[in-house]
């Protein structure tokens, strides 16, 4: 089987009445089906509608905030993963607290605060250990894929082995709340198919996507990063609705298992309580954030800097996306990345207006890099 | 230009090196014999043709798997002379050395240099050093003039592209760039990646004893930038679109496997030791099969060619879909998962 097959499978379905909006989570998928240039080899009526899956992008202001004052006031060097650093904070409210021309981590970082890109939390470790003088601060947003690492770096807490120079600031979300979050939006485009995350399911367990198909009878299916994988999904989802038989398939079976990885769901268990979060220009929603329980306060750095928290939780107490800009819509499905009147124009990766248009994992970002404009999602 | 103060983009080979390079040196140093597009002058000494570039040195760390800045100073002013279509003969060097680098690393870097100029029959003529206060500096700059002899049946200008010229390359891409990049930062990743830094006059010189200059159209190495960058130039150049395969894109599956993890392109990394050459369809296999007997040429290929129904540079993917290129705006930084 290679992706040419699962092509032609889908060319044979019959055209459906109407066109066949598939949905995906993830933003490495996007950039695998763009980059591919999935879209111009399928057939019209299938259409490919990215969704929630960037960390970056839904990170909230005031999170972001959060780190460029503490980079910029305290004696400490701020690591964050290297798409962090770009994404613009475009509210008013951080000119009461920071001088003007500061809105980015990379804006501070040229201003002279310690601000390095990491990749991964092993990086984290090997400077703290490196450098035992310097206090690290280790902002990581990002969904389950990276919080587990996270989490396993940050257990070590438990076991002593911790170098005692990090502290952390995450802003971690859940990926399956925000799925039901965009399904129970009105406004969202009418989603026929969903490709699930293949690797936040390979942490979480393919179960966690049984919902949509069970709650709302919507095909499923779990995909790889391949166009093989991807195109067998795609090829799946509609099938299903042909034969009437929402389900959940799992085309990534070599790394997605029902159970998921066991061992880094405890450990996400061990360092962290989920509540309710701030999505950047969603809003709430429920049980979609990851905590640091209290057993972590050492290494919470939101409490080692608790000084500055009222300050900036008040100044973004309305969380704001730049004037005309609706990454919030890109990321709930209400509209394709080019639907944006600033996306190309005023929005470039160059001058990135909106966060969907820094990070590598949003669909602005990955749309235009593909040189992709000209659709319509309704 | 647009921007108020210089930043690191100014410097990755992308649209902002561009505007930078225009709005600023080009337009207030113009002569007859400045030409920014292109990586040396052509200049005329005693009835004799010869071709005179310069280039500045600054990579970190200043060791890596496949070399060194020795190393990479010597390779990337000959390269910079041989798709000018000339043999390097005579280097200036300039090093600016930072208080605190040592000596035992100096050392090893400048035998590396002599190493890589032996080989390139090259000889280094005259030099300056200078020692910046630390902080001031990373180790080591080198700076570098070349002067070279042109080859006699080499006529190569982006001007002389026509549709349905080929784009050749003559080696797997996106080492150098990675490589370099693992021994910054090792992201935790390991891997036995080496760079491609290499003198690639041989490449040039097989091309002048084929003595078909009128088929030989434009000769470049994607350094900084990488492909994409340079196809980019000849396509806003010649006003002719490209069509790139997918396919033929000669990557290493170490090169693809960690530019999947970081989130890069192979196509927007540097080379060092490669060549890419628009030369006419029929001369295509020719060259091809010249390059392929070469040291590090095994993999030479035919990755697109120039067309007159589009001035984009598209790539046939695997697929066969198509994804547009768009040239590098800024610095690429590793994303997320």
């Amino acid at each position: 089987m290679n992706a040419r097959y699962w092509l032609d499978k889908i060319n044979s379905l019959s055209k459906p009445p109407q066109t066949f909006n598939v949905l995906n989570v993830c933003g490495g998928h996007e950039r695998s089906i763009t980059q591919a240039g999935l879209r111009s080899v399928l057939p019209q009526w299938l259409r490919l509608v990215p969704g929630p899956g960037c960390p970056v992008c839904v990170c909230p202001e005031a999170d972001i905030a959060l780190a460029i004052t503490i980079a910029l006031k305290e004696t400490v060097s701020l690591l964050a993963f290297g798409d962090m650093l770009r994404v613009p904070i475009n509210s008013a409210a951080l000119h009461k607290l920071l001088p003007k021309h500061i809105r980015s981590l990379e804006n501070a970082k040229a201003a002279g605060a310690d601000i390095r890109p990491v990749a991964s939390p092993l990086e984290v470790k090997a400077l703290a250990l490196e450098n035992p003088h310097t206090q690290f601060v280790f902002f990581a947003a990002g969904f389950e894929t990276t919080m587990a690492p996270v989490a396993a770096m940050m257990s070590e807490f438990f076991s002593g082995n911790l170098p005692g120079n990090i502290s952390f600031l995450i802003s971690g979300r859940k990926t399956w709340p925000a799925v039901k979050h965009l399904l129970d939006d009105e406004q969202s485009a009418p989603i026929h198919g969903l490709i699930a995350p293949g690797h936040v399911a390979t942490i979480m367990g393919a179960k966690e996507w049984q919902f949509v198909a069970n709650d709302y009878q919507l095909p499923t299916a779990i995909a790889g990063f391949d166009s093989e994988s991807l195109l067998q999904a795609f090829y799946c989802v509609r099938y299903q609705t042909e034969i009437k038989k929402p389900t959940l398939q799992n085309c990534y079976p070599r790394a997605v298992k029902p159970e998921g990885n066991k061992l880094a769901q405890s450990t996400l268990e061990q360092c962290f309580s989920v509540n309710d979060a701030n999505w950047r220009g969603i809003g709430s929603i429920e049980q979609s954030g990851y905590q640091l329980r209290a057993e972590l306060n050492n290494v919470n750095a939101q409490l080692k800097f608790a000084g500055y928290l009222d300050e900036i939780n008040e100044a973004f107490a309305r969380d704001s996306m730049p004037k005309s800009c609706r990454c919030a819509d890109v990321v709930m499905a209400r509209i394709l990345p080019d639907q944006c009147a600033l996306y190309g124009k005023s929005c470039l990766p160059r001058q990135a207006l909106g966060p969907c248009m820094v990070s590598d994992e949003g669909a602005c970002r990955i749309w235009w890099s593909a040189g992709l404009k000209g659709s319509s999602l309704q | 230009m647009k921007e108020k103060k210089i930043s690191l983009a100014h410097g990755n080979g992308g649209v902002y090196m561009r505007e930078l390079i225009d709005d600023i040196f080009a337009s207030k140093l113009h002569n007859d014999f400045l030409n920014t597009e292109h990586d040396a002058a052509h200049l005329k000494l005693n009835n004799s043709d010869w071709a005179m570039t310069t280039d500045g040195f600054t990579v970190q760390p200043l060791f890596f798997p496949g070399g060194n800045i020795g190393s990479l100073a010597i390779h990337g002013t000959v390269n910079d002379l041989a798709v000018s279509g000339a043999k390097a003969k005579y280097l200036s060097l300039n090093a600016f050395l930072e208080e605190g680098l040592d000596i035992t690393d100096l050392e090893i870097i400048v035998s590396s240099m002599a190493i890589a100029a032996k080989e390139a029959q090259i000889d280094i003529v005259t030099g300056d050093t200078k020692v910046l206060p630390f902080g001031h500096g990373g180790g080591i700059y080198f700076a570098t003039t070349g002067i070279g002899e042109r080859l006699k049946n080499l006529r190569l200008n982006h001007s002389n592209i026509q549709p349905g010229d080929k784009i050749l390359v003559s080696g797997p891409i996106g080492n150098h760039g990675i490589a370099v990049m693992m021994a910054r930062e090792a992201f935790g990743l390991s891997s036995d990646i080496t760079s491609d830094s290499a003198n690639i006059y041989p490449f040039v010189e097989c091309l002048n004893a084929l003595n078909t200059p009128e088929k030989i159209k434009c000769l470049r190495d994607p350094t900084r930038g990488g492909l994409n960058m340079l196809v980019q130039d000849w396509s806003r150049n010649t006003k002719l679109g490209v069509m790139l395969k997918e396919d033929q894109l000669p990557i290493e599956p170490a090169v693809a496997s960690v530019c999947n993890m970081l989130g890069y392109d192979p196509f927007n990394l540097a080379c060092e030791g490669r060549v890419l050459a628009a030369v006419s369809p029929e001369l295509a296999q020719d060259v091809l099969q010249l390059w392929r007997e070469l040291e590090c040429g095994e993999q030479a290929s035919c990755v697109g060619e120039f067309t007159c129904e589009h001035k984009q540079v598209v790539m046939e993917t695997s697929i066969g879909g198509q994804r547009i290129l768009q040239a590098l705006e800024d610095e690429p930084l590793p994303r997320i998962c």
